[in-house]
């Protein structure tokens, strides 16, 4: 059981519980959804109160163009180099100079750790604490795209994000100030992966 | 009491007009209200904010098919066929810009086109037809005077270029890279003000190691404006990887003066520091944390 101190960590359960049984009347299916959503939301929330609605949804749902994937050698290598973790799982490669292998890596990685996409992090959180960068490599298409078509099911359902910002508020408002510690956003995303587990057992 | 029948005809002329009033009025609204929500989606997709985008642009095409309905014209299809356009509905747009051209909208006929052969490239790229995509997107760059159409195929466009690019030989790669190039910047010359432009000419520099001009056209194209939250963050990486980059290749001198100039700009920006850009502090720990 997680604990935070200083905080009402009973309150933040009780939050978190109402937050996984809306999803579940959503998704009844599709439990893999519930912690990207709840922490891309309660992220959001925090780091721009504003726009967290957008923020939610900004995956592709309008034909904007897209940033252009076709990195130079130099760029991908010094993705992989810059950061110790990818180095360390990658080691191999970028000592071969294997560009084709980094390529398709990269196409995956770079939108997680590169762009910094909270969606996608939360979607594949277990895989990065555990620094498995090659498993997130091998199912990230498949999984992405999966997650894309469940969520664009239900995008246009006001109740689904009145009920994410809810959540999130409340979560924020249980917090006070020490929301704006990474720290407890740290621990809350690891409570939140706790209830939604012990709700999917 | 009964009412006489002079004043009951009165009163019925004076509900007729006020009707009559109402009824104008609210066709006058629903063309306004189409080109206000257009404009706003417009706005905010430029400030990133894709579903406020989304929902403006719904709301247009709303009001352009009521408008449509009840005062069938050139600009109501004309506004409609733009907010399909918007929305992903190629198919449909192409039907509003071809029934434009019959109510006289002159340039109807070829937006349609334009529109439709955007649709076709991007089928042929999903049946893995790239050659013939890339013929289409090329002349879309070229001659598409739709600035959405044009920004769409220059994207799609470069990627391919690029792609193939980077699996040729070094005279060949250098020889596809400097056509990409010059594509790049003919589509910045002909639309100065647009930062997506001077981005493509960024990327493509940086496969051709010019880095201070890429970092140049980057900080143009931040400047400027990006479509989207994610183009802008790539924008930003590139910046930092030209910085770093330049920090190996320039000499002392250059470096002093270059470095000068950079630490000027990331002030402006609110960057704490010359490889951190604002948004990735503020997100550092849902990605390091866990890397790390």
């Amino acid at each position: 059981m997680t604990y935070i101190k200083g905080m009402n960590t009973a309150a933040l359960e009780k939050t978190i519980e109402k937050g996984i049984k809306f999803l579940s009347e959503f998704f009844p299916l599709k439990t893999y959804l519930y912690f990207p959503l709840l922490y891309s939301a309660l992220f959001w929330v925090i780091k721009r109160p504003k726009e967290w609605k957008e923020e939610i949804f900004s995956w592709k749902v309008f034909p904007a163009p897209a940033f252009i994937k076709v990195k130079s050698d130099e760029f991908i290598l010094n993705f992989f180099e810059d950061n110790q973790a990818l180095y360390k799982a990658y080691e191999a490669e970028i000592k071969k100079r294997d560009l084709e292998a980094l390529r398709e890596a990269a196409g995956c990685l770079y939108r997680i750790l590169g762009l910094e996409d909270p969606f996608l992090s939360s979607l594949f959180a277990l895989e990065l604490e555990a620094g498995d960068f090659r498993k997130i490599v091998e199912e990230f298409d498949e999984r992405a795209s999966q997650a894309l078509e469940d969520i664009e099911a239900v995008e246009d359902e006001p109740r689904l994000l009145k009920a994410l910002g809810t959540f999130a508020s409340e979560m924020a408002s249980l917090c006070g100030d020490l929301i704006s510690q990474d720290k407890i956003l740290k621990m809350l995303a690891d409570l939140l992966r706790e209830k939604i587990k012990e709700k999917s057992d | 009491m009964t009412e006489h029948p002079l004043s009951r005809m009165r009163r019925a002329s004076v509900l007729f007009l006020l009707f009559y009033f109402f009824s104008l009025s609210a066709c006058v609204s629903h063309l306004k209200e189409a080109k206000f929500y257009y404009a706003q989606g417009q706005r905010f997709s430029r400030q990133y904010q894709t579903q406020k985008a989304v929902a403006s642009f719904k709301r247009a095409l709303k009001e352009a098919e009521l408008e449509a309905q009840k005062h069938p014209s050139a600009q109501a299809y004309m506004l409609k066929g733009l907010a399909e356009m918007e929305l992903d509905a190629w198919k449909e747009a192409e039907e509003s810009f071809l029934r434009a051209f019959s109510f006289g909208f002159e340039k109807g006929e070829e937006w349609a086109r334009e529109v439709s052969l955007l649709g076709v490239a991007s089928s042929l790229e999903e049946l893995g037809l790239e050659d013939s995509a890339f013929r289409i997107y090329s002349y879309l760059v070229d001659k598409s005077k739709i600035k959405q159409i044009s920004i769409l195929a220059a994207q799609k466009y470069m990627d391919i270029a690029l792609e193939r690019a980077i699996h040729k030989e070094k005279k060949e790669r250098q020889r596809l890279l400097a056509a990409a190039l010059k594509t790049a910047e003919r589509l910045s010359n002909r639309d100065l003000s647009c930062g997506f432009y001077h981005y493509l000419q960024s990327q493509v520099l940086s496969h051709i190691a010019e880095y201070k001009r890429s970092f140049e056209e980057a900080v143009m194209a931040r400047e400027l404006g990006l479509p989207t939250d994610e183009i802008f963050r790539d924008n930003d990486l590139q910046i930092v990887f030209c910085y770093k980059k330049l920090k190996e290749k320039l000499s002392s001198e250059e470096w002093q003066d270059f470095h000068s100039r950079y630490m000027k700009w990331i002030e402006k920006w609110n960057w704490p520091d010359p490889e951190t850009p604002a948004w990735r502090k503020e997100a550092k720990h849902a990605a390091d944390d866990k890397v790390g």
